[in-house]
This record gives structure tokens, sequence and C-alpha cells, in this order.
């Protein structure tokens, strides 16, 4: 479904993304792990089209995306949730999740008020039921992630890009969280491609895949438990010599 | 029934207090030009609310707008002249050219200015009331510095008996109706998609793109639509009720001001919020000035300060965040 080929992407003399192919299928669950300034956020933008790449090629479905704006990748059903909250803080919850279902894959289908519909049966899903009329932007850090995983559903994506969703959620949360979206995505065949700095118990339970970047380039993607023993990764995480010491990894 | 109705409450209160406006100016005696001076501001801040208040855009060279509705209207009451037949057309005409030059600006300066964000946009946009005004001087375009003075075409063409009533009482009329018009085209844009994309890109210009608002597209759609309002209330309350323009006038820089006041005093972005405004504003101008002259400015200073400083949402921001639960929530927005 996604396909990147050679995609680079440079500020200046960094290089951020540094000739990445990859391929993400549908419905495929997938985490992209790396350490802090690996590129994952600069890799998500290139996929929803806040940066351009210099090089490389980004195709969603077959149609050649790597120049298209974000306003018109959203509607063929790539979401995004951002690692801190931006939500519409004036308008309430309802609102912020209606504009998702307005203007996501559905968006051209369904009017104001069926908008709404789908904005109350998301928020009733993933337990913000009884917050639909507070303003968005006085919802406590954890309700707010809720609110923008609800938006972000509400776009119906085909392909879900997660920015660090879960940090600042204690384990509890975080398992709910993990089997709502497992569950979810499931169910309406989204393919969710997670990015993962800290959490690794999140990616341990729920992908399917892992990508592994170190310094913009791709050094593992494989089926999780093996990307997680393989040596290059600990290497990444620990700096090189700790397998010597933690050889079970 | 009622139910489909529902979305169309804000707009009791708007006609409401019209009304009252109206009808105290009408059958008080001496309280006409009061009224006048209300229902203009109330017009400037229900116009310029569409823009500031639904997108969070500062313009400060709105003016400019009301500046070229009055040149459109003056050049089609003079151009028109010679064709007393056309009587009333020629008005209406003259709205159609303001409107028209307000909307090709509009366009002209977004296309620029809204590539911008936030204080870079309100800096551009300082420089089109005072270059356009400047342009219109050293180009000698309509006259130049001398401006216009088109009483005598506008008996030509209505009649010296209507043209003084145009001039004393229509116009004004014109501008309420151009404020409910503004009120009503506001309410619509809020109850569809746009309201949304707008309040989204309002509150994150980004997220609202990674969400798939056009936000570039939804921005100049407000600003044109603020405009166009601006230039008929130009055409009306400027060029109508008084039926001269010289450049200095039209794009002195202090009537933005007041319409950024009366917008964000009464509550950007809501519906009530520019009446509410531009009434505390039109009201405590006209008496401060009457009861304390000369200190008029210095005491609206300490209400602007303390009326910022308690309601940073605007007054009718504040009301609608306290009566969210009760029975007359409908009513605000």
């Amino acid at each position: 479904m996604l396909q990147l080929e050679n995609v680079t992407k440079r500020f200046g003399g960094l290089v951020a993304v540094d000739t990445v192919s990859l391929e993400i299928t549908e419905g495929e669950f997938v985490g992209i792990v790396g350490p802090n300034g690996s590129g994952k956020t600069t890799l998500f933008n290139v996929i929803n089209g806040v940066f351009y790449p210099e090089e490389g090629r980004v195709f969603f479905n077959g149609i050649d995306i790597t120049r298209m704006p974000p306003y018109k990748r959203a509607p063929l059903g790539i979401g995004r949730t951002f690692q801190i909250p931006r939500p519409f803080a004036s308008a309430t919850v309802r609102e912020n999740v209606a504009v998702g279902a307005m203007f996501g894959f559905q968006g051209r289908t369904l009017n104001v008020e069926q908008s709404l519909e789908v904005a109350d049966q998301v928020i009733e899903r993933i337990g913000l039921a009884g917050h639909g009329f507070k303003n968005a932007g006085i919802l406590t850090p954890v309700e707010k992630k809720f609110m923008e995983i609800a938006r972000a559903l509400a776009m119906k994506p085909r392909l879900l890009l997660m920015d660090e969703a879960m940090a600042g959620m204690h384990p509890g949360e975080i398992d709910n969280v993990v089997q709502f979206l497992v569950d979810v995505a499931k169910e309406e065949g989204i393919a969710i491609v997670a990015m993962v700095e800290h959490i690794m118990r999140a990616v341990v339970n729920m992908a399917e895949k892992v990508i592994v970047l170190d310094y913009g380039e791709k050094i593992v993607d494989a089926p999780t438990r093996e990307a997680l023993s393989d040596p290059r990764v600990v290497d990444v995480y620990l700096g090189e010599g700790a397998k010597e010491d933690n050889a079970d990894g | 029934m009622k139910n489909r109705l529902r979305p169309y409450y804000p707009l009791l209160p708007v006609f409401a207090a019209y009304l009252v406006l109206f009808l105290l100016g009408r059958n008080v005696a001496g309280m006409w030009q009061l009224t006048a001076t209300l229902l203009f501001y109330c017009a400037l801040g229900q116009a310029f609310n569409i823009f500031l208040g639904m997108t969070g855009y500062v313009d400060f060279g709105y003016v400019a707008f009301l500046g070229v509705g009055t040149y459109g209207m003056a050049t089609a009451i003079t151009g028109l002249a010679g064709y007393p037949q056309l009587g009333l057309w020629a008005v209406a005409l003259g709205f159609v050219l303001a409107m028209l030059m307000a909307t090709l600006l509009s366009v002209a300066v977004g296309a620029v200015a809204l590539r911008l964000r936030g204080a870079y946009f309100a800096i551009a946009t300082i420089g089109v009331s005072e270059g356009f005004r400047f342009l219109i001087e050293g180009a000698n375009l309509w006259n130049g510095s001398s401006g216009m003075i088109f009483t005598s075409q506008l008996n030509k063409l209505l009649g010296r008996d209507l043209a003084s009533s145009v001039m004393t009482f229509w116009a004004d009329v014109l501008v309420l109706a151009i404020a409910v018009a503004a009120a009503i085209v506001t309410l619509l844009y809020m109850k569809s998609k746009i309201g949304y994309a707008l309040t989204a890109l309002r509150e994150d210009e980004d997220a609202a793109k990674v969400m798939g608002i056009n936000v570039t597209r939804y921005k100049i759609l407000a600003f044109i639509t603020s405009a166009c309002f601006a230039g008929a209330v130009g055409a009306a309350s400027w060029a109508l009720k008084t039926p001269y323009v010289f450049p200095p006038e039209v794009f002195e820089i202090h009537y933005t001001i007041e319409a950024i006041i009366i917008v964000m005093l009464g509550g950007a972005g809501t519906m009530l919020g520019p009446i509410v405004g531009a009434l505390i504003y039109g009201i405590s101008k006209y008496y401060l000035s009457i009861f304390l002259p000369g200190f008029q400015l210095f005491i609206f200073a300490l209400v602007i300060i303390f009326i910022i400083v308690m309601f940073p949402e605007g007054v009718v921001g504040v009301i609608k965040g306290k009566t969210r639960r009760t029975a007359i929530a409908p009513y605000i927005l």
C-alpha cells in the first residue's frame, strides 16, 4: 500500500533520512524504532507531506505522492497523530473529532451532521464519552492523546501514522490503548505505523514488524522478535559492546 | 420542525439587537445619528469578524476594502450620472462595483500576504492600506488627492428629494441590511464544513493541513467574504451617506484599529460578539466624548484594558463559556 523508494531528506548538510526504502502492506502493524534524532519524525513528515524529500519517491496505492501537499493525502487515507497532542483547543472534543471525519478518507461523502455522528461513535468507543461537549483545551494530557487518536481514527484512514502516541501513559493504559488499536485496526483494515522511542513494551505487544532507523538509515526491517534480538539493534540502543554484557538482549 | 430550526437560533439575539437599535433610532428624537454610528460599527465588526474572528489572522490594512468600496460607489455614481433613467439601479450597480473591487483587492492581497503567518501577515497588511492611498494620490487615480465629490451626480440620478433621504436615512438602513447579511453568512459558514475548517486552521494550521484541510483555500474564502462585505459597508456608509471621498479619510488606519477593538471586545469568532463589541465601543465613545470631552480616549483606554484583562475571550466568548449547559446556550454562538 505504501512504498518508499530510496527516499532522502536533507536539512542543509544534515541527512535526516538517508536512502530509505520500505513497504507497508494493508492492515499491517509496524513499529518504527530508533534513538532520538534517528530520523523517525522526518520519515513521518515525508510520508504525510509536511516535507518533500530531495531524492526518491513515495507511492500510496500506486499513486506517486512524493510532492503532494498534506491536505490531499488525508483524503487518500493517510492519518496522523502528533507526539505532543495538537488539539483545536477552542473547539469541543466532538468538533475536533468531527473535523477528522469531515476532511478524511470519507470526508467528501459526509456532511457536518454525519461527521458529528461518526465523531460520537469514535469518542464513545475510545472511552471519552461524557467529554464530547468539553473544550479540547481543558482535557488532561492523557485525554488529549486519546482525543487525538480518536480524531485520527475518525478520518477512517487506511494508513495511520502514530507519533509516540503512548508516551506519558502508565503501563495499564498503554495495554488498553494497544489492545484498542489492534482491535480497531483489524476491524477496519487500517495499517498502523507507530513510532516508538522508549516504550518497547508497546512495540513487542502490537507490532508484527519492526523497522529500525539509525542516523537516518534503515538498519533493520524484520518481524518483531527477530528485529529486537538483532545485534545491530542492541548496538544502537545500548551502545556497542553492550551485547557482551547483555547477551540475551 | 423545532429541531431543524435550532441551528438558526443564534440569529434571534442578533435580529433582536438590530430591531431594538432601529426602533430606538427611529422613535427617540435625536437618536438616529448615534444609531447610524452604531450600525456602522456593527456592520464593520461583523464583516471583519468573518476574517479576523474565524481565521485568527489580523489584517491591519482592512480599511482599504472599505476605501475601495467607497471609490467603487463613487465611480458608478459619477460615471452613470449621464443616465438619469437608471435611478436606483445606478446605486445597485455601485454596490456591485464596490464589492467587485474589494474582492479583486482581497484576491491580490490574499494571494501574497496569506502565505505569511501571524505577525508577518499583520505587518505586511499595514502596507496595503497606506500603499493604496499613496498609489491613488501619487498616480492621480480617481482625481488623486483632490478626491471625488459626487453630490450633484447623486441628485441628478435620484432627484433631490430621494437623494437627500438616501443620505440621511436609507444609507444607514443599507448598512443595517449589510450587517444582517454578514450575520447570516457568518452563521452559514459556522454551521458548515467551512466553519470547522476555519476553526481548525485558526487553532493549529499545520495540524489542520494534516487533517486534510486545504488551509489556503479556506483562508482566502474567509478573506474575500470579509472584504466583500467591507466594500459594501464603505459604499453605503461612506459613499452614499456622504457623497464625497478623499484618500486620507477612507484609508485611515484608525478604522482598522476600531474594527479590531470591536471584534476583540465582543468576542472574536463568535456570532454575537461583533454586535456587543460595537455597542460597548460605540456607546462609550459617544457618551464619553459628551460628558468628559478631552478625556474620552484616556478613560476609554482604561475601559478596554479592563475588559481585555477580565474577558480575554471577549464578552460573548465568556458568556458562551458560562452558559454552555443552560437553556440559552442554543442562542449564544
